[in-house]
């Protein structure tokens, strides 16, 4: 079964970290990866750029158009995502609540409901 | 690029080809194995000789000793790698002392190995059976073991059917090999614990037809059905183990259910219930074949929970409308299968056995004492099945809400869209 595990943020949560415990942070969450693509359950992970350079897309007349927002009222954005193949719903809850940080920040967990074949 | 002369081959002789391969995949790997011990470096070896007879064959024709030739081809591929790596030196000796002197020398590559290698497979293929399924794996990397290894699928085929990356499978696979090394397990008939050991193997394959069966992606040209695999790997346990009444029974409950396959599910992947599905496009063969099996094996005693639920669907397969069912046998074989596997999910069907024979306010009130179960209150086959008695009882509103609901909670696409349209059909 597959898992869309998402993680939240806003620039406060990101300041409140000192600038020299990023490495160690990343690390942590480089580890958490290693070991759960060694299991064969993670297949892939993704973080996510500042809400700055993200922008809204619509189409008009068969061509692109760009703008900066407005966004959904939210006051956390994505900062990552994780998608994972696991046996059961409690597996995936559990590797959720293994994040680095999911003693202190919860970590959305969504169960995937349908998906293509890359090469159909 | 194909020249012309591989275009020339027909697609019966690849598909023959591909069914050889399959076929003597697992009696290769398990000589392979016996002979050297290192299931790992022996199931890679395998794997690449299978490789070269795809590429082979299908110019030069299929030699007249197929498992000789595989045989041949992947022990020089696994002394070639012990060979290539010096620090394996001792284990390369292992295997010098293993091979026939004959064998080093060369010989040609279709002729039959020694007598012992022409005879039929020996145990083999159940003692890899045992170890892909073995309990100290994750249930994904015993099915993926399995797959690859009995199956003779590759591993790109078992990613496509699973829709995972290739990367990712190849990930499951040899961490399976890994522990399987590291963890020091034998290449041996389990004692003592056969009887554990078997059914892990029986839920293995029966997991693997199920994926294949509820699966919602469209015919896989890459992927080769799940259930089909499950199929016949199952005909091959019971080959095996022509005695064993369970896979018997798991064998008989796979063809019984994938006989309605034809008319489970619309051409524009709608799901359709049994009761409303065309009992005349069932696959007639497939019923046969398993009543012929599950009634052979009912009467030999120690009856359990696979050989019951092929009973049923038996029972299902045999009637031509869903009224013509014999609903107190089924209810009876569901007390039964109640007794010896207790499971909310077979409370759950036996609550809609009870429906027909007693009317559904009865249904409901079985479907009610598994309410207060936990792990079943959110499930969405509980909010189907108590939809579906609503409204057999006449509660019009109740059955919607609970078929909305349940549409919520399932994570299958045309599933969701059956019970949305039940839902609306109500209001309507």
């Amino acid at each position: 079964m597959k898992y869309l595990l998402m993680i939240y943020g806003n620039q406060q949560k990101w300041s409140s970290l000192q600038a020299e415990d990023w490495p160690r942070e990343i690390a942590k969450q480089d580890a958490y990866n290693k070991k759960y693509a060694a299991t064969g359950e993670l297949l892939g992970a993704y973080g996510l750029a500042d809400a700055a350079a993200s922008r809204l897309v619509t189409r008009k007349d068969g061509v692109p158009v760009l703008s900066d927002g407005p966004y959904l009222e939210t006051k956390e954005y994505m900062a990552s995502f994780y998608l994972v193949d696991v046996e059961s719903e409690e597996r995936a809850y559990e590797l959720a609540a293994e994040m680095p940080w999911a003693d202190q920040y919860p970590t959305e967990v969504w169960p995937i409901l349908h998906e293509s074949a890359s090469d159909a | 690029m194909p020249d012309a002369r591989t275009e020339r081959v027909t697609d019966g002789t690849r598909r023959r080809i591909e069914g050889l391969l399959r076929e003597f995949a697992p009696q290769v790997l398990g000589t392979l194995t016996r002979r050297y011990g290192q299931f790992d470096a022996c199931e890679d070896a395998t794997q690449e000789a299978l490789l070269k007879a795809a590429l082979y064959w299908p110019e030069h024709g299929i030699p007249h000793s197929p498992r000789g030739w595989l045989l041949t081809v992947a022990s020089r591929v696994l002394i070639d790698e012990f060979r290539s790596d010096s620090s394996r030196r001792r284990r390369e000796d292992a295997v010098y002392a293993a091979t026939p002197q004959s064998e080093l020398l060369g010989r040609p590559a279709d002729s039959i190995a020694d007598q012992d290698e022409a005879a039929p497979e020996r145990d083999d293929s159940l003692k890899l059976l045992f170890l892909c399924c073995h309990p100290s794996l994750s249930v994904p990397s015993q099915i993926a073991l399995t797959l690859r290894a009995v199956g003779g699928l590759t591993t790109a085929q078992i990613a496509a059917a699973f829709l995972v990356p290739e990367a990712t499978m190849a990930q499951r696979i040899s961490r399976g090999k890994a522990t399987i090394e590291s963890g020091g397990i034998r290449f041996e008939m389990p004692a003592g614990e056969a009887r554990e050991r078997l059914q892990a193997v029986q839920h293995v394959l029966y997991l693997i037809f199920n994926e294949g069966y509820t699966a919602s992606s469209g015919e896989n040209l890459t992927a080769p059905s799940l259930s089909d695999e499950a199929i016949r790997l199952t005909r091959l346990l019971r080959r095996l183990l022509p005695e064993d009444g369970e896979t018997a029974g798991l064998l008989a409950l796979m063809l019984l259910t994938d006989a309605r396959r034809p008319a489970r599910t619309l051409p524009d992947g709608t799901l359709v219930p049994l009761a409303e599905q065309d009992r005349t496009r069932w696959t007639s063969a497939s019923i046969a074949e398993g009543v012929a099996l599950i009634s052979e094996a009912l009467p030999r005693g120690a009856v359990g929970p696979f050989q019951l639920q092929a009973a049923i669907a038996a029972v299902h397969d045999e009637a031509t409308t869903m009224e013509d069912t014999d609903w107190p046998q089924i209810l009876g074989l569901y007390d039964l299968l109640q007794k010896v596997a207790p499971n909310p999910m077979t409370t759950l069907n036996r609550a809609v056995a009870v429906a027909m024979v007693h009317g559904p306010r009865a249904g409901l009130m079985v479907v009610e004492s598994l309410e207060s179960d936990g792990r079943m209150a959110r499930n969405h086959r509980l909010l189907a099945t108590r939809a579906h008695l609503r409204e057999l009882a006449g509660d019009r509103d109740g059955a919607a809400s609970d078929y909305r609901q349940a549409a919520q909670r399932t994570a299958s696409v045309p599933e969701r869209r059956y019970l949305i349209g039940r839902a609306a059909a109500l209001d309507a």
